[in-house]
């Protein structure tokens, strides 16, 4: 079996086709008919057009506009004033030949738009290279190998799929792709996802080791490629791939409806993000709003604290992204287990219970503020609400607050806006906010459950140690009492209450949730359909059946044994 | 010379799209046209040059026109930028 990154979901069995890569060498030579090699240049781009307008209807047909436009996309880049002039130049004045005149000034893009830290850009690098390869090949006379011949049951294994490639699958018969290259933002792997073709990318040495017409299976949820499959792998993956497609389908119907219970309850259904690009993802995928919005990415991996204007540009872009739908921001979460060198934050003995998150901002008052502060600024341009992570007493809330009412103070002088209303509540992820979430309830605007922490904490277990990891579980006994707790708690004193936790999208916490009286799910962008449509499977009364006899039981066993035997 | 300073509203920035639009729709004025992105001025009739300046949403723009057409450039310019470019 080999083993590469899970790209595309779904299962493939088929034939593999080896798409194999032509040299595009040349030995580059000065012209001096430069007249003849400036037009022999301009026939290869215009040839090049031609085909790429064909591939483009063709993948408009197969897939839709957005692909289609990738690709019309490579015409308006080699057409670019800019560009295409400096190629004529060098071909006209400086009496290079097409080929190298070609490479020079797509490499200079190429590297120009690598360094740009940010994915779209370098994504950008990749269709250069892909018009790059094409033209040289169109002035180097080679023909490329057609993909849109290959029989039905083929998987594609490439070193990497290039748009250009993609325009020739016809997703009739193209069961699989597997490459040597990219990643889960990659083209290969978006193009991949649009095609709704399973893919396994950064499979090693895969053009070498795997041979035309050998058949494999293509797993694109796992990232496995099996090899030399066995009678039983074929039915077994067949019956997994026949229940990806119809769970698919089923999936598909709850899109762009409202998360409501099967008695008619209605909740949110939010994601969890980690920077303001995966606002977009959690749109893509059906989420009502944001339910954490983890503000750490800003922190990590720099020399230096990130400014005020910096973090305000970041939340506005995720609000803008929202337009207008509910956004959580947390506010720093951070400790010694982090490394950030710039924080001065000590190596300790144990900085889960160490100086950390709200503890570790509200002595940092100057780096609290800023964050705050841009947190307000963003608020003009969304629905932005403030949490603080690892509240363990009234006076941190309080003491936050006051925070929030000076940096409201700070704006008003400066005459900036923002929303005065902006509501702050609380992660409740530690033993002891669970414990008083009757006070904390009183003075916070909302509550959010942290299940990860808050089962760690209640449990005096980290999920990361395996011999006490059988005690991590939010089916304890003392994590539900905890849950049921803090939603009663906020329930009330009329405060909405969350769970950005793992267990929020899990099937068997869901009945319990809902009877509990939990009114905001968030969980990761690809889960939010199947928690829609699990919800949908519950009526109030029935789940609050399961709760009563889930909260009589004493061991997480029985109510794990319980739970798997009703959902 | 005429000019103006934008916020770019659309969610995904001048990616592929709207830049291979805006580009295509300056080409048409005999006028220069830059863009002043972080201090630097980018060529608005050049895609390449746009998609290397990485605009994403939320930045703040300088649109500058120079030249017989300006005023009629600036206009198409700022129309596109504000609605979005119709996302």
């Amino acid at each position: 079996m080999l083993k590469g990154i899970a790209a595309s979901e779904g299962i493939g069995i088929g034939k593999v086709m080896i798409v194999e890569e032509h040299s595009l060498e040349y030995t580059p030579k000065t012209v001096t008919d430069t007249a003849a090699e400036l037009a022999r240049y301009r026939d290869a781009v215009d040839k090049f057009c031609e085909e790429t307008t064909e591939q483009a209807d063709a993948l408009r047909k197969s897939t839709g506009d957005k692909e289609a436009e990738i690709l019309e996309g490579h015409i308006q880049m080699i057409k670019d004033p800019f560009m295409g002039g400096e190629i004529e130049k060098l071909i006209e004045e400086g009496g290079q030949c097409a080929e190298a005149a070609l490479e020079q000034m797509c490499n200079m893009f190429i590297e120009m738009f690598s360094a740009v830290d940010d994915d779209v850009t370098q994504q950008r690098a990749a269709d250069v290279k892909d018009i790059k390869s094409a033209i040289l090949a169109i002035l180097l006379g080679i023909k490329v190998v057609k993909i849109s011949d290959a029989p039905a049951g083929t998987v594609l294994v490439a070193k990497e799929v290039t748009p250009s490639m993609t325009a020739g699958i016809n997703k009739e018969n193209i069961v699989g792709i597997v490459t040597e290259t990219g990643s889960q933002t990659s083209h290969s792997a978006i193009l991949a996802r649009a095609l709704e073709i399973p893919a396994v990318l950064s499979v090693e040495k895969a053009t070498s080791t795997l041979s035309s017409g050998e058949q494999i299976i293509v797993d694109g949820s796992t990232g496995d490629v099996v090899t030399a499959p066995s009678e039983a792998e074929i039915s077994e993956y067949s019956a997994k791939r026949d229940a990806f497609l119809r769970e698919k389908r089923e999936l598909e119907n709850y899109r762009g409806k409202k998360t409501v219970s099967a008695s008619g309850e209605e909740y949110e259904l939010f994601c969890n993000i980690g920077t303001p690009k995966d606002a977009t993802k959690a749109m893509e995928a059906d989420g009502e709003g944001v339910g954490l919005f983890r503000t750490e990415f800003l922190f990590m991996d720099r020399n230096a604290l990130p400014t005020e204007d910096e973090q305000f540009e970041a939340y506005k872009q995720a609000a803008l992204v929202l337009k207008g739908k509910g956004l959580i921001i947390r506010t720093l979460d951070i400790g010694g287990d982090k490394d950030i060198p710039y924080l001065g934050l000590e190596k300790e003995e144990n900085p889960f219970m160490g100086f950390r998150a709200i503890r570790y901002c509200l002595k940092n008052r100057d780096l609290f503020k800023s964050q705050i502060k841009a947190i307000l600024r963003a608020s003009a341009f969304g629905d932005i609400r403030i949490m603080f992570p690892l509240i363990t007493a009234v006076e941190e809330l309080r003491a936050g607050k006051a925070l929030v009412e000076e940096a409201k103070a700070d704006l008003r002088a400066s005459g900036i806006e923002f929303n005065e209303n902006i509501p702050v509540g609380v992660m409740t992820e530690t033993a002891a906010s669970g414990v008083i979430a009757h006070l904390l309830a009183k003075e916070a605007d909302f509550f959010s459950i942290g299940t990860n922490d808050l089962t760690g904490y209640t449990m005096a277990a980290d999920r990361g140690n395996s011999d006490v990891a059988y005690l991590y579980s939010p089916f304890q006994p003392s994590v539900l009492i905890m849950i049921k707790r803090i939603i009663e708690c906020g329930k009330a004193e009329g405060i909405p209450v969350g769970m950005c936790g793992e267990a929020a999208a899990n099937p068997m916490m869901i009945p319990l949730l809902i009877s509990f009286g939990l009114t905001e799910f968030s969980v990761s962008a690809p889960s939010v359909l199947k928690v829609r449509k699990n919800i949908a499977k519950w009526t109030k009364d029935e789940a609050d059946k399961v709760a009563e006899k889930v909260m009589s039981m004493a061991t997480e066993a029985e109510v794990l044994d319980y739970l798997k035997g009703i959902v | 010379m005429v000019s103006k300073k934008l916020t770019i509203v659309n969610a995904q920035g001048f990616h592929m799209r709207p830049a291979s639009t805006f580009a295509t729709a300056m080409g048409k004025y005999g006028c220069d046209v830059n863009i002043k992105h972080n201090g630097k001025d980018v060529n608005a009739k050049s895609l390449m040059n746009i998609i290397a300046a990485c605009i994403k949403c939320g930045n703040e723009v300088e649109i500058i026109a120079d030249g017989p057409d300006e005023q009629a450039a600036l206009d198409e310019a700022v129309k596109m930028i504000e609605s979005g470019f119709g996302e």
